[in-house]
Order: structure tokens, then sequence, then C-alpha cells
């Protein structure tokens, strides 16, 4: 009890300062673990059971989250761009782990575990700044997707890689009979639990025993127990059985993967002078090569400047899964624990500089160090209404436009966009509305109207700053919102009322006993 | 990598639960029994279960985190508008129920320190299994709901006093009375100390610490865990039962706002962790011995629900209450409690009593927390069998009228996210004359809205519970998280109630028509219009 009380004395701190400095909370866990470890407070005797219950419930809740679906549209980009950057920065990391003198296994390690990128520290960084549904927010969401399949399987692999060929080939055969089995029962087996929705207790018991009975497989297959969470999760993931699940398993995980992280900061030597070069080293490759490499593919597969530059950014550290890795080496005695703790401090470095890195400044000095490549477009007439952004929701409005004969001039960033605009010979400027370069070639300054529907606030921002004389209309949500772009000259159209409005003269329409409240004034 | 006790300890148990939980659940019976029975069958069956360090551990942490629960349960004012009610009854039920328990062991043979502790086991009523059945029967706010969990809580508090005195007892000093009275003291000492601790705590430090991790609840959650291992270890520290410290840690964060979404959070832990520890402690009993004193158990079991239901109803009675009420308050109580079982096992460990003496307890449990079950979730019926039959008369209650569905709001219309849209909405349905539910997870957002509003995730069954979800005659999401949408149309759909889902991308349309949401506020269209709408009025397109 006491030794729990420790482990909960260190997450309670680790969360309280990640929220302060508004960071990942992950490093600051591996942190506490290390703190407590110098203390010499850790709990030996919880510790193994902490680091085996919190990386099947890591790779669990990893697995439930793994849902195809959420990418859409940009699925072939994904693959694309996720296989490329897998492909070339994992024999980046094993060429610079050679070069840095270590053994091929361990540079193999090393590589495999610089791949992945969190989905951790990502996915909640795009959902506040609610990115989640930007074409760019689904390719990194795809190829995190991508990024976990690939680590999860291959680890299996590259543990039994000293033992022969036979016994990875055996490796292959027990991960492939998994993965079988996994979806077999998600197709079978998993509806059925939809009729459990109404008895929690019930219900994660179910789900509980899916997990072990997975982990126990993997086990008897004598592969790593992290495949059979991983997997576990996988078959649970379809709708509406993840999302049912969701909030019962949340806690759960969360309770054990923070115990899971210190312990596993516990683990950590204390780094020499060569473990801080070497981690210097692999952070400065993930940091410094990840941004290149996505912008490089992304934009091969159709995207803008800047949503490939920020692709790149958001993708670039490692991620709890590295640990995983490095967790399983480690346990295996195939990696020595200081390669475990340059492993743990390149996770720590490059997880709390990505907050820092994936913002607008960077974004912004990037596009300028971009060899840029626009496309000159010709100088659009003035007097035009000039459409920045027009997503699915804006195309009526720009069919109407074009129908009047009114001279249109659209910006958009989303390259799927572009091209059917282009194609059905709509003046299209790829590019971002918070662009100087873009709004000058698209003649924000000679237009008799811009309506902008760009979601970030601060290019909106930004353009009611230096757009004058024009009337530009802005959609916004919130009130607050509304509030400033009144302020700064513009005109808010309010997309909440009008969906409330809409939404209420829909309630009026429906029949008395649905609606219209009579029915509830005399019941 | 494949020594690995505590996964396969823990895949057994949960395998094993699972399998009598999903059969009980046929049987309507309480997985608190499915549990047992689980263990049952593991530990005296099958001997698949051993103690093991790590799963006594989990055990251990599962009654933690129900005393936080219970304790958390605990705000002032839910008690205070029955309190002196509550309190005569608890009193008489207490001090009846351990008189009779006590005479009735005496009766059948059992030494007096072993009565005593059949006694006060005796006296205990099941928390987690009357809250559960009332929660599922959906009558936790009913009058004799209410009076039933009251009387629940004085006895929480009976246990916290019996197992500090426990705790305080040591077993080699207990023919020396001077030692006994300063282990005594020691114990209620280092309780007052942990209760001045919490309850300044709850006044002085809990509201603005917790105020700030509050923003983030994932902060608020493992705080609040926290702060409950730290009155654990508090509380180990002092050599009192760890039950003491969760408990007090839970009353102090009780009167926090958030208690409510934080009690929602925890209650899967709990889950998690008590299902590992009845299944255990199924598995460390000695039914055997239960059959070789057969007449005991049933002697007992006969006691235990006639004799609580006749001292609550008539105490009820007696008090004022209505006969229904009365009634079906003493039908709740008619049980032994999960505590019965902890204390029996605390005065096994410390040598008061023998083996037998749980394994009778855990077969009266068995048999009383199961049949209480039925009885509970056939109380109406029960009742007006009782009343035709005439056995009500001699308790002389006043007759009452059969309690209405409760003040619960029906043909409502609820409400989830309080972004703009959702506000503007509740206004709207407001002045239309609806009665609106408004559920979100942030405070503020709820601030000054019309109608009734319930804090908290709406991807938790529980809130929508709340809000009345089964009984609504529209569920509206104004949310732009795209799995809590799906989630929502989803729920909506299986309680038969329509809904109208906030499609906030193009993206999101597709799965929520195959979802079966019955109307998508589809934002971006609506905008366009009003964009059409005010280029219109800006002279930009004629007509």
């Amino acid at each position: 009890m006491i030794g729990l009380a420790v482990f909960l004395l260190g997450a309670a701190a680790a969360y309280g300062v990640a929220r302060r400095l508004g960071v990942p909370t992950t490093p600051f866990l591996l942190l506490a673990g290390i703190v407590l470890n110098v203390l010499d407070l850790v709990p030996r005797a919880i510790l193994q059971d902490s680091l085996v219950l919190g990386l099947t419930f890591l790779l669990f809740v990893t697995g439930i989250e793994l849902s195809p679906r959420r990418v859409r549209a940009q699925r072939r980009a994904a693959l694309r761009v996720g296989l490329f950057q897998f492909g070339v920065l994992g024999a980046a990391g094993v060429g610079l782990s050679l070069a840095l003198g270590l053994d091929p296994l361990t540079a193999a390690y090393l590589g495999l575990a610089l791949t992945a990128s969190s989905t951790l520290v990502v996915v909640r960084l795009l959902q506040r700044r609610k990115q989640l549904f930007e074409p760019f927010g689904r390719l990194v969401v795809g190829v995190l997707l991508l990024q976990d399949v690939l680590v999860i399987l291959l680890v299996p692999l590259l543990t039994r890689l000293p033992e022969g060929p036979a016994s990875v080939a055996w490796g292959v055969l027990g991960t492939a009979a998994l993965v079988a089995l996994a979806f077999a029962f998600q197709r079978w087996a998993t509806p059925l639990l939809v009729s459990l929705q109404h008895e929690e207790e019930v219900l994660l018991l179910a789900v509980l025993s899916v997990l072990f009975a997975f982990v126990g497989l993997a086990d008897a297959l004598a592969l790593p127990l992290a495949a059979g969470a991983f997997l576990a999760g996988v078959t649970l993931s379809p709708f509406p059985v993840s999302g049912m699940i969701r909030g019962q398993l949340a806690p759960v995980a969360e309770f054990f993967t923070a115990i899971f992280f210190i312990a596993l900061g516990a683990l950590l030597s204390a780094p020499g002078p060569v473990v801080l070069l070497h981690a210097l080293a692999l952070a400065a490759l993930v940091v410094l090569a990840t941004p290149p490499l996505v912008v490089w593919v992304a934009e091969r597969s159709g995207f803008a400047a800047r949503p490939g530059i920020e692709s790149g950014l958001l993708l670039s550290q490692t991620s709890e899964l590295s640990l995983v890795v490095g967790l399983q080496g480690l346990l295996l005695a195939q990696i020595t624990p200081d390669v475990f703790t340059t492993l743990a401090l390149v996770t720590v470095a490059t997880m709390v500089l990505t907050p820092f890195l994936a913002t607008e400044p960077v974004v912004r000095r990037l596009m300028r160090l971009h060899p840029l490549a626009r496309a000159g477009e010709v100088a659009p007439p003035s007097g035009h209404v000039l459409l920045l952004g027009c997503g699915s929701g804006g195309m009526p409005l720009l069919e109407t436009l074009l129908a009047l004969g009114e001279a249109v001039v659209v910006v958009d960033d989303d390259p799927e966009v572009v091209e059917r605009l282009r194609e059905g010979e709509v003046t299209c400027i790829r590019g971002d509305a918070a662009d100087p370069e873009a709004l000058r070639q698209a003649g924000a300054g000679r237009a008799k109207l811009i309506s902008s529907t760009v979601r970030r606030p601060r290019d909106n921002r930004r353009l009611l700053e230096t757009v004058e004389d024009v009337p530009v209309l802005v959609r916004v949500f919130d009130d607050d919102e509304a509030a400033w772009v009144a302020e700064l000259g513009g005109i808010p159209v309010m997309y909440s009322e009008a969906a409330a409005e809409e939404f209420l003269r829909w309630f009026d329409r429906l029949p008395a006993p649905a609606g219209g409240g009579a029915a509830n004034r005399n019941p | 990598m494949t020594d690995l006790p505590v996964l396969r300890d823990l895949g057994v148990i949960l395998l094993a639960a699972l399998a009598c939980a999903l059969l009980a659940r046929r049987a309507r019976t309480p997985t608190i029994v499915a549990y047992l029975v689980a263990g049952l069958v593991l530990g005296p069956g099958l001997h698949l279960v051993d103690a093991s360090e790590p799963v006594d551990l989990m055990s251990e942490v599962g009654i933690v985190l129900l005393l936080f629960l219970v304790g958390l349960e605990l705000s002032l004012d839910k008690i205070r508008d029955v309190g002196r009610v509550v309190l005569s009854t608890a009193a008489a039920q207490v001090g009846l129920t351990a008189a009779g328990g006590f005479g009735l062991s005496l009766l059948l043979g059992f030494p007096p320190v072993e009565a005593l502790f059949l006694a006060v086991a005796l006296t205990f009523s099941s928390t987690v299994v009357v809250v559960k059945l009332l929660d599922q029967k959906h009558e936790s706010d009913s009058l004799h709901g209410r009076i039933a969990v009251g009387i629940l809580l004085v006895q929480d508090v009976v246990v916290i006093v019996a197992l500090t005195l426990l705790g305080g007892l040591d077993p080699e000093g207990a023919g020396d009375p001077a030692a006994m009275l300063r282990g005594l003291l020691a114990s209620l000492g280092g309780m007052g100390v942990l209760v001045a601790a919490a309850l300044l705590a709850a006044r002085r430090l809990l509201p603005r610490a917790m105020g700030w991790a509050a923003r983030s609840f994932d902060v608020l959650f493992i705080w609040s865990l926290f702060w409950c291992f730290l009155f654990v270890a508090a509380a180990e520290a002092m050599h009192l039962s760890v039950e003491i410290g969760a408990f007090l840690a839970g009353i102090s964060l009780a009167q926090l706002p958030y208690a409510h979404e934080l009690r929602r959070r925890v209650h899967p832990l709990m889950n998690f962790f008590i299902a590992v520890f009845f299944v255990s402690l199924g598995a460390h009993m000695e039914l055997g011995a239960a059959l070789e004193h057969w007449g005991a158990v049933l002697a007992f079991s006969v006691f235990v629900v006639a004799g609580k239901w006749l001292v609550v109803t008539a105490a009820l009675a007696r008090a004022g209450q209505g006969e229904a009420t009365a009634f079906r308050a003493g039908v709740s109580l008619a049980q032994i409690s999960e505590f019965s079982f902890i204390f029996a096992s605390l005065g096994l460990a410390s040598g008061y009593v023998g083996r037998p003496v749980l394994s009778i307890l855990g077969a009266v449990g068995l048999l009383t927390i199961g049949g209480s079950s039925y009885l509970i979730l056939a109380d109406r019926r029960l009742h007006a069998l009782a009343r035709r039959a005439g056995l009500l008369r001699p308790f002389r209650a006043r007759p009452e009228a059969e309690d209405a569905a409760g003040s619960e709001p029906r043909g409502h219309v609820v409400v989830v996210g309080m972004n703009a849209l959702g506000r503007r909405i509740v206004r709207g349905l407001a002045e239309r004359g609806e009665v609106v539910v408004a559920v979100d997870s942030d405070p503020a957002k709820l601030a000054g809205l019309p109608g009734r509003q319930v804090l908290g995730n709406a991807e938790h069954p529980a809130v929508l519970e709340e809000a009345g979800l089964p009984r609504a005659k529209l569920l509206v999401s104004a949310l732009q998280i795209e799995d809590a949408n799906n989630l929502l149309a989803f729920r909506g759909r299986s309680a038969g109630v329509p809904t109208s889902i906030h499609a906030f991308d193009q993206a999101v349309v597709e799965e929520l028509r195959e979802i079966g949401a019955d109307h998508l506020i589809v934002s971006k269209s609506a905008g366009t219009h009003r964009l059409g709408r005010i280029l219109h009025r800006l002279g930009v397109t004629p007509g």
C-alpha cells in the first residue's frame, strides 16, 4: 500500500507539473521515476508487476483506438507517408547507431524504436487544437496507426533475431496466427458484447477477460505479451464496442499507465557522457530528419507545404512504444541498460520538445526555408469574391456565386479540393489562408469581398489585421470569437447560431407527441 | 517473460468471474454472489488460485477504492433531510440485530468472543448490493431508497469504529485490560488525527488545489487517487485499518463540486479490483465447514432476512413513515455485507475467531445477498402480497399512496455539449416550454442555463441515466467530438429515443447515418446558408 502511495505521489507530481507547463505527462512520469530511484524510494516489491500490468494496459488501449475509419480520405496518403518515414527513418536510425559504434542487434532495436511517433502526445495535441478533422490531422493519425501496427508486429521478430532464421519464421507464423484470431474474434465475438451495454461491471469484466486471454495466448505462442495486449485491443476496436468501453477503461488504463511510466523511469541507470552523447545524436536525428521526410512525401501525395510541415513537426518525437520496444530488449538482455536509458532520454527530450516545435512561428519560419514551388498563378481580376477555404460545406455557395456570374478566387490547402476546383475551371490557389504570399497572389487587397472559413482563429486575426477596406466575412462558432472578429472590423458569421436556428425549425416541425411541447404541458 | 504469475492469476480470476457473472446475469443475481461462486470454484474446487502477494495487494486496493467511493458518496445534505429518522432506525437496527445475533450465537453453542464477532458481522447490510440494486431500479432518489442508504452510511460509521477497535486490539495483550485500553486509545487517537486532517483539508486545502486540478479531469483523477492512498498510508503507519484512511479521504473530497464525476471515474477502477477481491475471498472460503454447520447457517440466514426486515420496518413505522416506505426500506437491508467478511477475516487474522466462523458467514452472505437481491427486485409485489395477507397490520404504519415514479423528468429533451450551439439550443427549447436537461463536463459551461443541468462526461452511461435518457423524447448532441457523437447516436437508438446529432464536418455524416441518428445538425451547411444571406444583404448576389 505504501508502495502504491509512493507511485501515486510521483504520478501526482508529474501530472501537476505537466499540466502547469502545458506539456505531455509521459516524460514527467519518467522523470518522477528517476527521482524516486535517486531518493531510493522505489517500491521494489511491486516494480515488476507494475511494469507488466502497465505495459499490458497501455498496449491494450492503443489497440482499441486503432480504427482505420478515422483516417478516411487520407488513407492512401497516410500509407505512403507512413511507410516512407518508417523505412527511411528506421534505416537512418540503424545507420547512425552503427556509426556510434553500437552492435548490429542494438542498432536494429534503436532503429525500430526511433520510427514510432507518440500517439499519446500527438492525438492530444490535435484534439486540443481542434485539428483532428483537417486533412493533415487525418494524415497524421493514419501515419500513427501504421507505425503502431508495424512496430508492434515487428517486435516479436526482432526479439527472435539472435536465435536465427528458423526462430524468426516461427515468430512470423505465431504472429500471423494471433492476428488472424484477433480478426476472427473481432468479426464474430465482439458484436456480442453490445448486449452488455447496460451492465458496466460485466462489460468491463468481459473486456478484461479478452485482454488476458490474448496475453495468455501470446505467452503460449512464445510471443511478447505486448503483441497479445495490442491485438486484444484491436479485436475490440470496432464501433460501438470501443465507444462503450472507453469510459470504463480509460480510468483503469490511466491508473496503470501512470504507474508503468514511473516504474520505467525507476529502471533507468544514471547516464554517463557516452549515453548522453548518443541520446543527443539520436534525438537530433528524429527531430531534424522527420519533418523534411514527411514534407517531401506529403507534397508528392498532393499536400501543400504548410500541412506537410505541420504533419512533420507533429510526428518528430519518439513514442511510448519506443519504450516498449526497449523494455522488451532489456528484459531479454538483448540490449544493455545504458541503451535503454539512451532510448528513454531520447523519448523524454523529443516528447517535451513537440509542443514547442509544432507551433505557428516554427511553421512559418520553415515555410520560408521551403524551396517554394508554387505554380505561377494568373493575376486574379480585381473586384472578385475571395473565398479562403472551400471545403464540402462551401460548395453550394461557390456554385451559387459562379451561377450568378461572380468572379471567384479560392484559396484552399486541401489538395483534393484544389484539384476538384481546378477541374471545374475555378481559379484556385493551393496554399494557406495565413500565408501572405497566397493572399497577395489571390488579390486580397483588390477583392470586393473576402469570406473566410479557415479554422485557426490566429489566421483570421492576421487576415483581419492585414486586409483593409475590403469587407471580410469570418466563419465563427464560439461567441467570444464572434466578439473579437467584430472588434477587428470583420463580419462574424455565426455558424452555431445558424445551426441552432435550423435545429429549432426542425424541432418545431416535429409531430405533436415528439415535439412542439404541447404533449408536455398537459401530461 | 513466461514466468508471470500476476498475469496468470489475474487472467484466471477474471475469466472465472466473467463466466459466473454471465450466468448470474440470467438469474438476475448480483455480481458479488457470482464472484464469490467463481472464487469457490477456483479455490476450494479446482485449486487454481493460491494466495499470492500481488493478488492480495489488488484485493486490498479493491477494498480501499470501495471505501473511498462510499466516502465520496457521503455528502452531508444527502442525510440531513432524513437524518433523524435514519439515526433512530439505525440505532434500533444495529442494537437489536447485534443483541439478537449475540443471543442466537450463544444459543447455537459459540463461545462468547466468537458470538460477539458473529453478532457484529450480522449487523451490517451491504452498501454495495443495496446501492447497486436501487440504482438498477432507478430508486436511489426515492424516499425508501434514501432512508436505506442513510442507514447503510450509519452502519458504515459503525463498521469503521468496529474496525478501529479491532485494529487497536492486540491479540497477545487480549488478557490485559490495560494494554487493550491503551491500544483502543491509540487507535481512537490516530482516528481522531485522521478525521481532523480530513475535515481541515476539506475546508482549507482541497477546494483550491482540486479546483485547479479539475480543469483537466485526468489530473483531478490522479491527484484524488494520490490523496486516497496518502490517507491509506497514513492509516497504515498509525496501525489503523486501510479502510478508515480510504473512507476519510473520500469524505474530504465529497463536498467538492466534482465529486460526482470523480466517483464515475473511480468506479470502473473499483469494479476491477473489487472483482479480484471477491473472487479471492471466495477462493479462500471453506464451505466444507459451513456444510458441517448447516443448521447455524440456516438459522443465521433466517435471522438476518426476517430480523432486519422486522426491526427496520417496525422502527420506521414508529418514526411515522408510511407503510410502503417502511416495508421496502426493511426489505432493502435484509442481507449481510462484504464488511461482515472483512471484519471476520480480520478477526481470523488476529486469532479471535476460528476458520469455521468465516465459512459460516460466507455461506450466510451467499444466501442472504443472493436472496435479498431477488426480494429487493420484487419489493413492490411483495408489499402488495404482505398487505393483502394482513401481515402489515401489527406495524400500524400510516397508509401511504404508492409513490409515483418520482419527480424525474419525463418527455424532456436531453442536450449534450454546452458550446455556443448547445447553449442556444437549450435556450431555444426552454423558450418553447420544453423541459430541458443540459449535460456538460465543464461546470462553467453549464452556468446560467435554464432547466436542469447534469455535470459529467456523456460517454459514461451513468451520466445519461442521470439525465433521464430512457424517458426523454429527444437526445441532442452539440458536441464536436466524433467518437462521443457516434456513441450518443448509438445510445439513443438502443434506448429507443430519437437523436439529433451535430454533424460538424462532412466526414462524420456518413457514419452517423449508418449508426441511425434521426436528424443531423449540419452546422456547416446551415452556416453557409447564413453566409449566403449576408452576401445577399451586402449586395453581392442579386435576387
